[in-house]
């Protein structure tokens, strides 16, 4: 034991020194995205060639559930895959795949003829088979040619919506202000992490970036009624003879009972300055002189010329007014962001990829929809798509702050699930752009 | 003001409060005028000279009809039992309405369990959806809902006395499960469970739980939501009125009365046509639902509330007579209660480039009929009430 402080000479070491992580280069992710997705799309193939026997023997075979049920367990004998795991995951996703059948037949076999049946089966087995075949081809082991990669294709064009990359923060805060008309919605979405309560507020570290938190949203919404409403105007601390929009910093948190929104009190320093604020004098909360700049280009800021001379900024300010500051400073400071926010980000990626490249292959009333949106196959392959997505060449965000846990995957998972239509809008965009590709 | 003064509550003297609330906000309208668009402040001024003179007409006329007939019949019925109630307020969910009442009521219900269940992470309400439709029977077992909002850190009486609270506020009721040998220890051991009262129990299993047509399984529909929580708080509240402790005492009173007082000020807002600027502005683009300026000036600081005080205190009267009434008292902390109705008002709208937009929803298009039709009648001469 190395932890206590006399027998190292006074000096303190940690208790316990981590090693470093093993996995987490791009040639040892990338195997562990493809294992599970490589033994799902054998399984379909399978099946689809099982059908094509069958109409081929006889059509009526189809409909008897035991024809089926024997079809799978000879399936199963076949197995030589020896990791256990794997073998589970097979014949899981084997039974998933053969139930749905079976009820579909059911449902439909009064309506349809046995021939008409195989058909519809077969055409959703196919476009399975082709929205596998895309997830396994999105990018390549040694990344060659990554900038024609889906993986690559795909993180920008939805950066580029709702965490754009650019010069500066005006350019980015530009580039989400031209989107925000459509997907306002999915931009408030990626900054409002589920797990916004294992992030501590009052970090110590000044450079962390938290997601918003309910709370914080509210706040925000106050502060953009208190600026519309009557705002106070002081002098333009930078620039003699204009003066700017000043609201009371304590106006803000007049609307809580005592001890809520305590913390967000105490750190409204940091929080104002995510969006764009500063605190003047210890008393006001007024726009940042950058903000000014970005205010003004945006017609958020009016002017009107005082009696006095002075040359007055009147703020006319919207709903997404800050949050898209929060959001560019965000994107700007990637590296810098909190651990919760950095999962919620990279799964909200991993998550309108997936999505959008099932939207793209699978028509809508594809039988098999809800095995891939089933959690079990989700925790199967977004946690790795996740981490992919962090890496310098796409998102560029920390992968090493994206949690292992299966209880925390499937916690927010199971959130996201509840959530998406904030998404929706931008998954049949992300549809419609893959169709675009070449 | 620090010391809590006896507030008299007769309708009459009520009344006239009102008259004088509503004459001081004018006067402050006419003082200072803050509107950025071009007469805003006259319609606003109108209305509220109407609101003055006509609401306490007839002994109250409008008032008893729009809060009795259609806020109360609605969100807060009389005379009914707990089942009939929350059936009642269930029904008259609509998806529009839906949307504010949940913004409104839920943030009020949402800072009134944080006081009670500090420690527990992300909002109550939401857990507590996730906790009940887990099972298809709507029953948690206590080491669970311990769990899920208890304080680890806190001793188990502290936890124990602010879980009850919890129950108190959405009426919910416990059960016990006494099993003769426990495998563990073969011993007696008995399980408590929480679920709702076996009235709201049938109405809620004919409501959300759903058979999957093929395998035959029971389970809770997703239609189960928050506002199901919020119908239920409301139920109870309603039906325990006459019991201040078990419903949250002077806070919830306070509270719910706010919130009425602003969906009858709400419906009653004037209408502005918004700038070409804001017509112009993408977001805009709602043709399904009709959008109008609030003027500015009516969310000044000193016009609400020297209205909204008066009308919290008459919509107190109507729901819970002079025991409610005597319960709106002017502490700093009834003074917060209101200030973040008024910032849950600006939650709900819609700010484009400075110009706060409303959306219309039903129960504020029923109540502003209702005003109208009235205040026909009574210009006409007629006392007769007309539905």
């Amino acid at each position: 034991m190395i932890n206590t402080t006399e027998e190292n000479g006074g000096i303190k070491l940690p208790k316990k020194i981590k090693t470093g992580k093993i996995r987490e280069k791009w040639t040892d992710i990338f195997p562990r995205y493809l294992t599970f997705i490589s033994h799902m799309r054998p399984i379909l193939s399978e099946t689809r060639r099982i059908i094509i026997q069958l109409i081929k023997e006889d059509p009526v075979l189809l409909l008897s559930p035991t024809i089926l049920n024997d079809i799978r367990e000879q399936e199963e004998k076949r197995n030589f895959r020896k990791v256990r795991a794997s073998s589970e995951f097979s014949a899981m996703y084997r039974s998933n795949v053969y139930e749905i059948m079976k009820e579909f037949i059911e449902e439909f076999k009064k309506k349809l003829s046995p021939i008409e049946l195989a058909d519809y089966l077969i055409d959703h087995l196919h476009e399975s088979i082709e929205a596998l075949r895309i997830l396994q081809e999105i990018t390549n082991p040694d990344q060659k040619n990554w900038q024609n990669t889906y993986l690559h294709l795909l993180v920008k064009f939805i950066e580029d919506k709702v965490f754009p990359t650019g010069v500066n923060i005006q350019n980015r805060y530009k580039k989400l202000l031209n989107e925000s008309k459509d997907f306002f919605e999915s931009q408030r979405h990626l900054l409002h992490p589920h797990t916004f309560y294992r992030d501590k507020l009052e970090n110590p570290d000044f450079l962390v970036i938290p997601g918003i938190t309910p709370k914080i949203y509210q706040i925000i919404n106050n502060i953009t009624s208190l600026y519309n409403l009557a705002p106070n105007y002081g002098p333009f601390p930078e620039k003699a003879g204009y003066e700017i929009p000043m609201i009371l910093k304590n106006e803000v948190f007049e609307a809580y009972i005592d001890s809520i929104a305590k913390t967000e009190q105490e750190t409204v320093e940091k929080i104002a300055e995510r969006i764009g604020l500063r605190i003047i004098d210890d008393l006001f909360l007024a726009p940042q002189e950058s903000f000014i700049a970005i205010l003004i280009s945006n017609d958020f800021l009016r002017t009107a010329v005082q009696p006095s001379g002075n040359i007055r900024y009147i703020p006319q300010f919207s709903n997404e007014t800050l949050i898209l500051y929060y959001s560019a400073f965000a994107s700007l400071r990637r590296g810098f962001l909190s651990k919760e926010l950095i999962n919620w980000i990279a799964m909200n990626f991993a998550l309108l990829i997936y999505m959008g490249i099932l939207k793209w292959k699978l028509s809508d009333d594809n039988i098999f929809y809800k095995i891939f949106k089933d959690l079990q196959t989700n925790e199967k392959i977004l946690p790795y798509l996740m981490k992919l997505i962090c890496f310098p060449k796409y998102l560029g965000i920390d992968k090493m702050k994206i949690r292992d846990s299966v209880q925390y995957r499937k916690e927010i998972f199971n959130f996201i699930g509840s959530q998406i239509d904030n998404l929706k809008k931008l998954i049949e965009e992300i549809a419609i752009f893959l169709d675009s590709i070449p | 003001m620090s010391s809590i003064t006896t507030v008299k509550c007769s309708w009459n003297e009520l009344l006239d409060e009102f008259k004088v609330g509503v004459e001081n906000a004018i006067a402050e309208l006419n003082s200072h005028n803050i509107e950025t668009i071009n007469g805003a402040i006259n319609p606003l001024i109108n209305r509220l000279s109407i609101m003055g003179n006509n609401f306490p007409k007839n002994n109250g006329q409008i008032f008893t009809q729009t809060i009795d007939n259609i806020i109360q019949n609605a969100f807060f019925p009389k005379n009914l039992t707990f089942a009939e109630s929350f059936e009642r307020i269930l029904n008259s969910r609509t998806h529009e309405q839906d949307f504010i009442i949940n913004e409104l009521i839920n943030g009020f219900i949402a800072s009134k369990t944080k006081t009670i269940a500090s420690y527990s992470q992300g909002p109550i309400i939401d857990r507590m959806v996730e906790a009940f439709s887990s099972r298809n029977d709507f029953h948690i077992v206590d080491h669970q809902f311990y769990a899920m909002f208890g304080d680890p850190n806190k001793p188990r009486a502290y936890v124990r006395e602010n879980l009850q609270s919890l129950i108190d506020l959405f009426g919910l009721v416990s059960k016990q499960l006494v099993v003769e040998k426990d495998i563990k220890r073969s011993e007696e051991k008995v399980y408590t469970f929480y679920t709702f009262p076996d009235d709201i129990l049938i109405i809620l299993k004919k409501k959300y739980l759903v058979t999957n047509p093929i395998t035959g399984k029971l389970s809770v529909s997703e239609a189960f939501d928050r506002n199901v929580f919020i119908c239920l708080f409301l139920a109870n509240t309603a039906v325990n009125r006459n019991n201040l402790n078990s419903i949250g005492g002077k806070y919830t009173v306070n509270g719910i009365s706010a919130i009425f007082a602003l969906i009858l000020v709400l419906s009653f807002l004037p209408t502005v046509t918004a700038p070409p600027q804001i017509l112009k502005h993408p977001s805009f683009s709602t043709p399904s639902m009709p959008i109008s300026v609030i003027p500015k000036s009516w969310m000044m600081k000193k016009v609400l509330e020297s209205m909204f005080e008066p009308l919290i205190k008459i919509l107190a009267f109507r729901l819970g007579g002079t025991q409610w009434c005597e319960a709106i008292i002017y502490t700093e902390i009834s003074k917060k209660i209101h200030n973040q109705i008024r910032f849950l008002l600006k939650d709900v709208n819609k700010w484009i480039l400075g110009e706060l937009c409303r959306v219309e929803i039903p129960i504020f298009v029923s109540i502003l009929n209702t005003i109208q039709v009235t205040l026909q009648a009574q210009q006409s001469g007629g006392s007769q009430t007309i539905p």
